[in-house]
């Protein structure tokens, strides 16, 4: 039986007076990967930075391996395990590869750098270009590093929003193939429009509509669910 | 010849310490987005620290920590007390931080007198050297070196620790910085007291260089920083060492060649960045 | 039943009728004098809130203007004949100057935020005096000059009442300004400038209109101010003066356009007072910092002044059961 990293609880939030999240409720299995599901600003997005503090929740709480961490600032929580790929990656541009992998990692010791060669084996192309500036790099690249980044900050959650935003095909290829390996080491809660993408690396899914969940279940139910998918992600 | 010599270090002196005020305005700028109206007032601070430690202990060694010192403390109270309760709001940190440059001028007036006070030149950097028909004035050299050793040693802590790594990623993208798992509020706090440590350096050196120092020297002083920050670029380091000696250097030809002209020159250097390079001349990449 | 509105213009009656007969009831050179100079520096704070009250703007150049006035009315009296139609002239055409350096001013530096916009008006406004200071044959620099004011103007109590109707006029003008659709835009841009830009406004054109009517006012001002003194010199384009409106506005309360004129009340009376102790307690030759104490826990306590706390503790009594008012404090 796997344990619950992750559950997020009847959390309600407002960004300036516009009320966003109303009542967002899902759980994240310890080595799965969940993936919020929904229109453009149903509040998938919110629902990350809500669970990092960047947009904190008025109502409902948010729990870290049982641990509440709902009125938390956003750099405790991160330290408590949390990585964040937003959906711009937020690359530091002047900073090289390198060091943009050095701002995020808290350590030096072996398990970081070993977690660093696990990265940097699964992107290679990031150990081409370690030291050329962030800003230079590629669509596909930012998001490599800043996946890379939030994982060897010691991270047992993932936080990753919309990893194929804006690439190629092939890009996307690789990046769902990266996550699939990362979610040997970590738990990861997905964002992602691409159904595609969703449904093949996804275990189970919430679906979210006006900034309240409106279903959740195994990623499998959903494949099948035509009437579901039509109603709340237009496809099928 | 000897004249041409004297201007330009003459304009290389001034621009340090213009340099070592917007260093600090630059950097705080940059992550913290508040620009600090206050600043001078520690610059004054500083000079007025030096003046009263050197007189205390007869040594400048001293007399300059003792204005790092200072600037430490006032960087650390400015922070806590004025800038954390309005941050993000702009309209109040300006207006708060002008409120401030205010009481700390005037409290210099009450602690040290509201006239001018003599400040002198220890010993061993008093008098000149003369190079072939060249009179060079040691103190001068001194403010020259002064200010390359804090942009070398501020540039190495910026480019090789971990703690200038995150000031830059936090220029670029505070959010993210956090997200990491940094408190940047903590990093806001060295930032700060850094910036004004550099003021209160700045002040002290400025002190022997004028020979007399006065409460509203901060304000004369902020106005040539906000020059300079805005013309090497919000947020800029290297920026704000450039155009301090640029700003130094046009103010001391002009203020031979063309005396009225010479603070005008600057600020029409500043309307025309504004107008035409609002991001500055180095503006740091976000 | 009298509505809160009546009562306040009963009130505000009251007042304006005091303040006329007051010079003939207290027979004092110095009160007259001091009351004079508070209705002076009312105008000047008024015209403040136009930028920072309701604009959101916040100069701290606004000196310059004050010294285009002050200067304008010396010089061409003192160059000219003491007569009331050359002061007259000479407050047109220090407003006539005041409002195009305004424009000329705001079209260049509005565009910016609001960071760069105060410091580069505190950069032009150093300039200003660095300019007035050097054109000596204009201006005598820091000496300053004595002039002969009208025949008019010698009774103090005449002038008084000149300045105080002036100050009930711009006053009355000002509020209907902040009262028109343009005044409500400027608000809007106050408020929120991004969505005002995004309704359609040019916010630059307006935000140069309200720096126009700021600066033609605290132009008045400035030739009031050279008028009571009889003398002028650079300090009227110092950054004193445009600290005095800051902190009356402040003080007062941003946005009420009554509140500045408390505020200047406020200021100018403690001045007067704190500057008498002096004498028994040195400390209290430095009264600024008392200002700027209170100033700094306003901003960040009472960012409304004493007229918005005021109004809101008011409001907050009367409307137990009403929809409480979630407005932003004005300004800040």
């Amino acid at each position: 039986m796997m344990t619950t990293l992750l559950k997020v609880e009847g959390v309600h939030t407002f960004i300036n007076q516009y009320h966003i999240l109303q009542g967002i409720s899902f759980e994240a299995k310890e080595g799965e990967v969940s993936v919020l599901l929904g229109r453009n600003g149903a509040g998938k997005t919110t629902t990350l930075k809500t669970i990092l503090g960047l947009t904190p929740a008025s109502k409902g709480s948010v729990l870290f391996k049982g641990e509440d961490i709902t009125k938390k600032p956003t750099y405790g929580i991160a330290n408590k395990g949390i990585g964040y790929v937003p959906e711009d990656q937020g690359i530091f541009a002047s900073l090289t590869v390198e060091e943009n992998m050095k701002v995020a990692m808290r350590k030096d010791d072996e398990e970081t750098l070993a977690k660093q060669d696990y990265v940097l084996n699964l992107f290679p192309d990031l150990k081409k270009f370690w030291k050329k500036d962030g800003g230079h790099l590629s669509g596909g690249q930012k998001q490599m590093l800043a996946m890379a980044r939030a994982f060897v900050g010691n991270s047992q959650l993932l936080l990753i929003d919309e990893p194929s935003k804006g690439l190629a095909p092939i890009v996307i290829e690789k990046v769902m193939e990266a996550i699939v390996d990362m979610k040997k080491h970590t738990t990861i809660v997905l964002v992602e429009q691409n159904f595609m993408m969703a449904s093949r690396i996804g275990d189970t899914y919430t679906l979210i509509d006006d900034g309240e969940t409106v279903q959740a279940g195994q990623m499998q139910e959903l494949v099948h669910d035509e009437q579901l998918k039509r109603k709340y992600l237009g496809i099928g | 010849m000897e004249l041409l010599m004297n201007l330009t270090i003459n304009g290389l002196a001034t621009g340090m310490l213009i340099f070592l005020l917007a260093a600090g305005l630059t950097l705080i700028f940059g992550l913290m987005d508040v620009l600090n109206f206050a600043h001078g007032g520690l610059f004054a601070w500083g000079a007025y620290a030096s003046v009263w430690f050197y007189a205390l202990t007869d040594s400048f060694v001293l007399a300059i920590l003792g204005a790092i010192l200072t600037g430490v403390i006032l960087g650390f109270i400015t922070e806590k007390l004025i800038i954390t309760p309005v941050y993000g709001n702009h309209v109040q940190q300006i207006l708060i931080t002008l409120g401030f440059m205010l009481v700390l001028t005037e409290m210099l007036k009450v602690v040290f007198g509201p006239n001018q006070i003599a400040a002198r030149t220890p010993e061993l950097l008093s008098g000149s050297w003369e190079i072939g028909d060249v009179i060079i004035i040691k103190y001068r050299v001194f403010i020259i070196i002064m200010g390359f050793l804090v942009f070398g040693v501020f540039q190495y802590i910026l480019k090789k620790t971990k703690i200038g790594l995150i000031v830059r990623a936090g220029v670029m993208n505070k959010e993210m910085v956090q997200a990491l798992g940094i408190n940047i509020k903590n990093v806001f706090l060295y930032v700060f007291i850094a910036g004004a440590a550099l003021a209160a350096l700045g002040g002290a050196l400025m002190a022997p260089y004028s020979g007399v120092i006065y409460a509203e020297m901060g304000m004369e002083f902020a106005i040539l920083g906000f020059i300079v920050v805005v013309i090497g670029g919000m947020g800029s380091f290297p920026g704000s060492l450039l155009a301090a000696i640029i700003v130094g250097i046009t103010g001391s030809y002009m203020a031979y060649y063309v005396p009225s002209l010479s603070l005008a020159v600057n600020m029409m250097i500043m309307a025309i960045v504004l107008i035409f390079r609002p991001q500055g001349l180095f503006r740091a990449k976000g | 039943m009298i509505t809160k509105y009546q009562w306040n213009n009963i009130l505000l009656s009251i007042i304006v009728i005091t303040l006329f007969i007051f010079p003939f009831v207290i027979d004092s050179r110095s009160w007259t004098i001091l009351l004079t100079q508070i209705f002076i520096f009312s105008i000047l704070a008024m015209s403040y809130d136009i930028l920072l009250g309701f604009t959101g703007i916040v100069s701290f150049g606004h000196a310059m203007f004050f010294g285009i006035g002050a200067y304008t009315t010396a010089v061409m009296l003192d160059r000219l004949e003491p007569t009331i139609s050359v002061f007259m002239l000479s407050i047109a055409t220090g407003m006539i100057i005041a409002g195009l350096i305004s424009f000329l001013v705001g079209l260049m530096t509005l565009r910016l935020k609001s960071h760069f916009f105060a410091m580069l008006t505190l950069a032009l406004s150093g300039l200003f005096l660095v300019l007035a200071e050097k054109w000596r044959s204009l201006t005598s620099g820091n000496d300053g000059f004595t002039f002969r004011a009208p025949e008019f103007f010698k009774d103090r109590i005449m002038f008084y009442l000149v300045v105080l109707v002036c100050l009930i006029v711009v006053y009355i003008l000002l509020r209907r300004f902040v009262q028109s659709p343009l005044g409500h835009v400027l608000v809007a841009v106050r408020e929120n400038e991004q969505r005002t830009k995004s309704l359609g406004y040019n916010t630059l054109h307006y935000k140069v209109i309200a720096s126009i009517v700021a600066g033609v006012v605290a132009s008045l001002a400035g030739a009031f101010y050279a008028i009571s003194l009889r003398f002028v010199n650079t300090s009227v384009l110092t950054m004193d003066i445009t600290l005095d409106a800051l902190l009356m506005t402040i003080i007062g309360g941003v946005g009420t356009l009554i509140g500045p004129i408390i505020g200047a009340g406020v200021i100018e009376l403690s001045q007067h007072y704190l500057s008498g102790l002096a004498k028994d307690y040195p400390i209290f030759e430095r009264w600024i910092i008392f200002f700027g104490i209170i100033y700094i826990l306003a901003v960040i306590f009472f960012p409304s002044g004493i007229v918005g706390t005021f109004r809101k503790w008011f409001s907050k009594k009367n409307k137990t059961n009403g929809k409480e008012n979630k407005s932003r404090s004005a300004g800040l």
